[in-house]
């Protein structure tokens, strides 16, 4: 091992979170750190974007270059980066909230210009920042501060949702099992093209400790011989609401954004005028 | 002899009505006239009925579109009163009207006795003659050049232009169209006297430009290397433009979801290192607001053009208005330092775009360019050595030293309010930007004593903008009691009138400031000083200038004389110099 080694510890700020104790977010926190230290990404070259939220404060807790936005815009924050600078890598840390109702509109574009981003979504089915409402994740009939009677509605599916805009990489992990989730991160980092991540990570103040056992029942790895490359099994699978399935529901390597941009500034610079001032003469009578 | 014309021309859909207009306007340039050329339309996609208007001169600069037309030009009598407000005559306008139009006995304006007015077969000549029914616009140029003596070197030039691509068969009949309206008009119609013809004298070919055009051309020169928008009229030309041009000069260009997703792109591509450019009209700016707060808060340059239409929500999209001011200067919610610029004609918005490039970047803040769509789809012939007199590139952003990445401190409190930015890409430089209100290190806080000294940290760098941005335009005298003030495109106007009121002997000044925010009041007052009654003039029925003005710059109410109307349609000369000289009597 070489002495310049990234510790896992060394993408510590010197920031201390501010969620509850034994909030899923210290897990997701944890494995991201590992999942940096696993790739030896260097801090400088690691843009990590979020909007608000409890999730969202993950970038101040990380050395990176961070970016904690407003509500529901980390995804085109993140696209622009990255267009800014193909080099590094970009984060997002996003919730259900943030990233299923605020922002949603933004996910199928960003998916299906396969920009290459990673988007980790810590879902826990509440909004947990704001204290208690119900979240586009929220099981039907789930009471919460504003679902006195019950939720009326049933619960978006990340998964499911991922999939349907064509995102490149698709997977789903549990706050509660570091090892899974470092691996699904770094594999989702290091994907080229457009990733997603749903982590289920419970809420400890509104949704009870009990969520921490209930996933550690039902969440259940994949299938030894699941194929990441069929979509059908990726619909199957994801659709599955007895056992909670976890891995890489769907991985397929295509065309990135960056890549197509490098295709046109080819083409484009074969018709290119030889400085700015020939521009000028098209306007020319 | 004529030192200036302004023709206009109506038709319906197919008529050639916008395509003779910017005909007439490149053969303007071709022989270096000064010229200004507006079009409207009617609500169509496609087709449908409209009317252009081209105004020129070669013995001065021409300010603005002309009020009244010396010259109309009628394919279709029975789409005039759709555009009458935008073709008025004069007791003297010349008239040529289709031969055989419907409405040829029972014309649909009030005929003067010292009009004239000529029945030409457009369409007989066009099928008989040029054996091309779409060749009657081509033959009405024809007619009115040899009646008026027109720049008739500068139309066969453009002619040959415009159907190079179509092969020399296409240009020699489309010459052939021109020279039968040339000749039908020796030989058909009673000869003008020489007063009524127009003189003019050749010079060094122009460009031809739009405001939108001059936007994008501003921000390429300004080292713009992305591009995020979403299309909107009146604006979508500048997206158009720069879709080709940004890629090449190794740019990219992205049309995105909605302009929340545009003006987040640019911030994210600002923060990494970019120099981007989102483009907009009103609704577009509405969704922006959020996206500007937290450029200003994170301290992250970003350049936004709002070319303004009416308003508001839907308004009128293809016409203009000044009423995104306020908004653009206060639109965002919590004190929120940004810089806002105005452009006046089609110079500035090259040269306003540019400005606006520097001031987002050495300030590390939002600026907005509030264009409208009457400068934007207005065409105008530049000289291109004095559109390029004012360029200059300037980087504008500081980037930390060496010494300043050890312990970095991304908000540094600085005596300017600047802090040198880092990069993503930097070793060391590694810092938290946020909406969320931080301390000079960029950690969260709720502090209010860190609140507060972050704001005024903000705030200050306001008066390096002051310090640096030095944009206020002046005409006339400035002793004078009396003046004129406006902003943005309405600065036409008021110099004509101006420089009118000058020559017949009138002490009078006009102020139009293009640096709307910060106001610069020391600049301001030295410009005002002495005056006892201002004319503000603007087309905002709220009167949203006005109320800028009694804010920042001129809180004696009863000094300000308000004239303001709703969008839709430009402020006149004659408006503004009848009003002023009322007084001045």
């Amino acid at each position: 091992m070489s002495t310049n080694q990234i510790r896992w510890q060394d993408y510590k700020s010197h920031l201390h979170p501010i969620w509850c104790p034994g909030c899923g977010h210290f897990g997701v926190l944890n494995g991201i750190y590992q999942a940096l230290a696993k790739l030896q990404l260097p801090h400088h070259m690691i843009s990590f974007i979020s909007g608000i939220g409890c999730s969202s404060r993950i970038p101040g807790y990380t050395k990176t270059y961070g970016f904690n936005s407003i509500h529901g815009r980390a995804i085109p924050i993140a696209s622009g980066v990255k267009i800014a600078n193909p080099d590094l890598k970009v984060i997002v840390a996003t919730g259900d909230g943030d990233c299923m109702a605020i922002g949603t509109g933004h996910f199928p574009h960003a998916a299906k210009r396969n920009v290459d981003i990673t988007v980790i979504m810590m879902d826990n089915g509440i909004y947990g920042l704001t204290k208690g409402q119900t979240s586009p994740t929220s099981p039907l009939n789930l009471k919460t501060k504003s679902a006195p009677f019950g939720n009326p509605e049933l619960p978006l599916n990340p998964i499911l949702f991922a999939m349907a805009f064509n995102s490149s990489f698709v997977a789903r992990s549990f706050s509660g099992n570091i090892p899974h989730l470092t691996d699904i991160i770094a594999q989702a980092i290091d994907h080229k093209g457009f990733s997603f991540v749903q982590v289920l990570s419970p809420c400890v103040t509104y949704r009870g400790k009990e969520l921490f056992s209930l996933y550690k029942e039902i969440c259940k790895p994949l299938p030894e011989d699941y194929n990441q490359e069929d979509r059908i099994s990726a619909y199957k699978y994801a659709e599955d609401e007895e056992t909670l399935w976890i891995g890489i529901f769907y991985k397929k390597v295509r065309e990135t954004l960056e890549e197509r941009f490098q295709k046109i500034n080819e083409i484009a610079k074969k018709v290119a005028p030889k400085d700015k001032e020939e521009i000028l003469n098209r306007y020319l009578p | 002899m004529k030192e200036e014309l302004c023709i206009g021309f109506v038709g319906a859909g197919g008529a050639g009505v916008v395509s003779i207009g910017e005909m007439l306007i490149q053969a303007c340039a071709s022989e270096g006239l000064s010229a200004m050329a507006t079009m409207s339309f009617g609500p169509q996609i496609r087709g449908g009925e409209s009317s252009s208007k081209v105004r020129f001169s070669s013995s001065y600069e021409i300010l603005s579109p002309g009020d009244n037309c010396d010259i109309l030009v009628a394919y279709h009598l029975s789409e005039y009163p759709k555009f009458k407000g935008e073709l008025e005559l004069k007791d003297n306008t010349i008239i040529f009207i289709e031969h055989d139009d419907p409405m040829a006995q029972n014309l649909p304006f009030e005929v003067k006795p010292e009009m004239k007015i000529f029945f030409v077969p457009f369409q007989k000549l066009a099928k008989e003659e040029a054996k091309n029914p779409l060749a009657a616009n081509i033959i009405s140029l024809g007619v009115i050049s040899e009646m008026l003596n027109l720049p008739d070197k500068g139309i066969i030039n453009v002619i040959r232009r415009k159907f190079k691509k179509k092969g020399e068969d296409i240009i020699s009949a489309n010459l052939k169209a021109f020279e039968i309206g040339r000749k039908f008009a020796r030989e058909g119609l009673t000869t003008l006297s020489d007063e009524e013809k127009f003189k003019y004298q050749a010079r060094k070919p122009r460009l031809v430009l739009t405001g939108n055009d001059a936007v994008a051309i501003g921000a390429i020169y300004a080292g713009c290397n992305f591009f995020a928008g979403y299309p909107i009229t009146p604006s979508s030309e500048v997206m158009h433009f720069i879709s080709e041009l940004l890629p090449m000069f190794g740019g990219k260009f992205l049309q995105v979801e909605d302009e929340i997703s545009a003006i987040c792109h640019c911030i994210g591509n600002s923060f990494a290192g970019g120099r981007p450019l989102t483009v907009t009209s009103g609704p577009g700016l509405s969704l922006m607001q959020e996206g500007i707060g937290l450029a200003s808060m994170a301290e992250i340059p970003v350049v936004i053009v709002d070319v303004q239409r009416g308003g508001p929500s839907t308004g009128i999209p293809t016409k203009s208005e000044q009423s995104d001011l306020l908004p653009a200067v206060f639109g965002t919610h919590g004190d929120t330092p940004k810089v806002v610029l105005a452009p006046a004609d089609v110079q500035d918005c090259f040269d306003v775009t540019m400005e606006a490039f520097y001031a987002a970047e050495h300030f590390q803040m939002p600026a907005i360019v509030l264009s409208d769509q009457f400068l934007g789809h207005r065409y105008e012939t530049i000289d291109k050595e004095k559109l390029l007199s004012g360029f200059k590139y300037r980087e504008g952003r500081i980037l930390p030293t060496i010494e300043e990445l050890e312990n970095y401190i991304r908000y540094k409190d600085t005596p300017t309010g600047i802090s040198p930015m880092a990069i993503p890409g930097m070793e060391k430089g590694m810092y938290l930007a946020s909406g969320i209100t931080h301390n000079e290190k960029g950690d969260p806080t709720s502090l209010s004593e860190t609140h507060e000294k972050m704001i005024a940290k903000r705030f200050r760098k306001l008066q390096e903008v002051r310090k640096e941005l030095n944009y206020i335009r002046h005409y006339g005298d400035m002793d004078a009691k009396v003046a004129i003030v406006g902003w943005g495109s309405t600065k036409g106007v008021i110099k004509e009138t101006v420089l009118k009121l000058q020559k017949e002997g009138y002490k009078v000044k006009g102020v139009v400031p293009q640096i709307i925010y910060p106001p610069n009041y020391k600049q301001f007052d030295q410009y005002v000083r002495n005056t006892e009654i201002f004319f503000v003039f603007e087309v905002s029925w709220n009167q949203q200038f006005a109320k800028y003005l009694k804010t920042y710059h001129l809180p004696k109410e009863n000094q300000i004389q308000t004239y303001s109307i709703a969008g839709g349609r430009a402020i006149k000369f004659k408006e503004v110099y009848e009003t002023v000289k009322e007084v001045l009597k």
